[in-house]
């Protein structure tokens, strides 16, 4: 189990995926209703309170499980509701699958792929998510562990077949960890210390690798996204792990030096869950000297990085979540937003608060008081029909 | 709800593993509509297991001797030695037919989180097993999970220099366990047995 399962990153899907139903009942402001989506760009456009972002967030926890915006899920269930259910119907090619995710007040949750709990083995039937929430600036300005977490699900998403390379790092962490502190406590003996550093250096150095094949994937389009985006200077992404180790033996080694110390401290304080994924410009970290507006282009140029990879190697562009991101654009950057996201097909949701703010949209759709509903402007060229969208009685 | 005794049977019934008090409630029900040989019979059997069954004192397998039936045969290669966690390991990797030696029953596997160490499973009755010279080989065939692995890397390193040690080969989706695995991949896997590297 080393690096050389790298096998994951052949592609695993050439056929088209898209999200072509949205259902929600109970979810926040929104009134049960149902959704109809279409390739390209959809925009939903409405006053600030409306539900859009909320549309975004159903379509996150539908395909995903988790939600985009809290931690506390419970918070989606609307505030006269007991239960907060998203359904969507994805095509792949013309095969329709079911995504289903809901959570009653109790706590009961369900996260289904075609009626089946959803695991990894079905990966391959939800598209993979890029989302831009301005919460999410926390990627980019927050501490080191979102980085991390984010980086990982990109590694998820470009290869499934290495998807569990981080829950087998956090196992064996999560076991030494525990070890450790028995050993402290005087409840356990030390003897097998030995064995849980080399089932945490195999792992580890398996996840490492992960991460610096996919940053290297990352790197030159981040670059490149964020000159477009109107970066002056040099905008670079950088994998720095905590630990250079490339075979298991030299990790487990470095985990046994640090031995003394962990046990001191009751946690492991070496290896790739303490690495980071930097981010600068001009040299500069974005997360501390960064304005907002800086970090705002580095987040979009990362999720272009992140689009234009996942094109590359599984010629399915992600479904991208864009919340918000036309404000503080000026006309320019919007157009070149506009036509990166055309680029190489696929889908994306955005949102605005005006219509003008996106030129050509393959879909608009207002948002009003929690309620969807597909507008007509004769403005928008149409092709192929409209987006609809219907009010469940 | 029920008298007193229908509801001590749905309630013994509904700590099974896998049933539910529906479940429990449909089984009360058969069991008390069933004749008599019938019911009885099932307690006697739920006895039975429990007097005469126990483990094996050479490799802790099931068994109803103070020995197992695979430990007490003849036939069976006695310089090998395949290591399992549980019981029900024994099972499938019997079924694939590829395998004539003996086994050791760990009993679980490693696991600090869950206060599991090397004393809480038969790893120093496996030690003791290994040093009577009869043994040139063993077999680690815990599961292919973190727990497993970590359990089989330390066994790997109390026998190295005793005997040869083999892993079974991979093939078994990772994060499986044995018991689940079909004869086909565990045959394989059992002919493909790779050697464990030496120390690093
Ligand atoms: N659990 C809930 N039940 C009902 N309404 C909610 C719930 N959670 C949030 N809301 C409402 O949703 C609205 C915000 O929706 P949002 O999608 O963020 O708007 P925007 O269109 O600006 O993106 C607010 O009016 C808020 O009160
Ligand atoms: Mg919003
Ligand atoms: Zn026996």
């Amino acid at each position: 189990m080393s690096g050389s399962d790298a096998g994951g990153g052949a592609p695993t899907s050439t056929v088209d995926m898209c999200i072509a139903r949205v259902r929600v009942l109970g979810f926040r402001n929104l009134v049960a209703q149902e959704l109809e989506l279409r390739d390209g760009l959809t925009l939903l456009w409405g006053p600030n309170g409306a539900g859009k972002t909320n549309v975004l967030e159903a379509v996150c926890l539908a395909l995903s499980g988790h939600s985009c915006r809290t931690r506390n899920e419970r918070e989606t269930i609307a505030f006269d509701q007991t239960m907060a259910r998203v359904e969507v119907e994805v095509r792949r090619g013309a095969e329709p699958h079911q995504l289903l995710w809901s959570l009653n007040r109790a706590g009961e949750r369900r996260h289904l792929v075609d009626g089946k709990d959803a695991g990894t083995e079905q990966l391959g039937l939800r598209p993979a998510l890029a989302i831009f929430l301005p919460d999410r600036l926390a990627l980019v300005k927050g501490p080191p562990a979102g980085r991390r977490a984010h980086l990982d699900r990109f590694v998820a998403a470009l290869w499934p077949g290495r998807a569990e390379a981080r829950r087998r790092y956090g196992r064996a962490l999560a076991q030494r960890n525990a070890l450790l502190g028995r050993v402290r406590a005087g409840a356990a003996s030390g003897d097998s210390l030995d064995a849980w550093e080399e089932e945490l250096a195999s792992a580890g150095v398996e996840l490492a690798l992960c991460r610096r094949e996919a940053v290297a994937a990352l790197a030159p389009e981040f670059g490149s996204a964020a000159a477009e985006l109107g970066v002056a200077e040099d905008a670079e992404l950088r994998h720095e792990p905590r630990s250079d180790a490339s075979r298991p033996e030299q990790l487990a080694a470095e985990l046994r030096a640090c031995r003394e110390r962990d046990l001191a401290r009751g946690h492991t304080t070496h290896g790739p869950h303490l690495d980071e994924l930097a981010i600068s410009l001009g040299g500069r970290s974005v997360r501390r000297f960064g304005s907002q507006g800086e970090q705002r282009t580095a987040l979009l140029a990362l999720l272009f990085a992140e689009r234009r990879a996942l094109l590359e190697a599984r010629q399915t562009p992600p479904l991208l979540l864009l919340d918000d991101v036309m404000s503080e654009l000026d006309p320019d950057r919007r157009a070149l937003l506009a036509g990166r996201l055309a680029e190489g097909g696929g889908q994306a949701l955005l949102t605005a608060t005006e219509p003008e703010q996106l030129d050509c949209p393959s879909a608009a759709i207002a948002v009003r008081r929690g309620s969807v509903c597909w507008s007509p402007p004769a403005a928008l060229p149409s092709p192929g029909g409209p987006a609809r969208a219907s009010v469940a009685a | 709800m029920y008298p007193g005794p229908i509801e001590r049977l749905i309630s013994e019934l509904a700590r099974l593993p896998g049933i539910g008090q529906r479940t429990a409630q449909r089984l009360a029900f058969h069991i008390l509509r069933a004749d008599d040989a019938e019911a009885l019979g099932l307690a006697d059997a739920i006895q039975e297991v429990k007097e005469k069954v126990g483990l094996c004192e050479v490799c802790f397998n099931l068994a109803d001797e103070p020995r197992c039936r695979i430990c007490q045969d003849e036939r069976r290669d006695r310089s090998l030695i395949c290591v399992v966690e549980e019981p029900s390991d024994v099972i499938p990797i019997e079924r694939t037919g590829e395998y004539r030696g003996l086994y050791h029953v760990l009993g679980g596997a490693l696991s600090p989180i869950d206060g599991i160490d090397p004393d809480d499973l038969k790893i120093a009755e496996l030690v003791r097993r290994v040093s009577d010279g009869t043994v040139n080989e063993v077999v680690l065939a815990t599961n292919p999970t973190t727990t497993g692995e970590a359990t089989a890397l330390h066994i790997a390193e109390l026998l190295r220099d005793r005997v040869t040690i083999t892993r079974l080969a991979s093939g078994l989706p990772v994060g499986a366990d044995l018991e689940h695995a079909d004869e086909v991949t565990l045959g394989r896997a059992l002919s493909g047995r790779q050697s464990v590297p030496g120390p690093h």
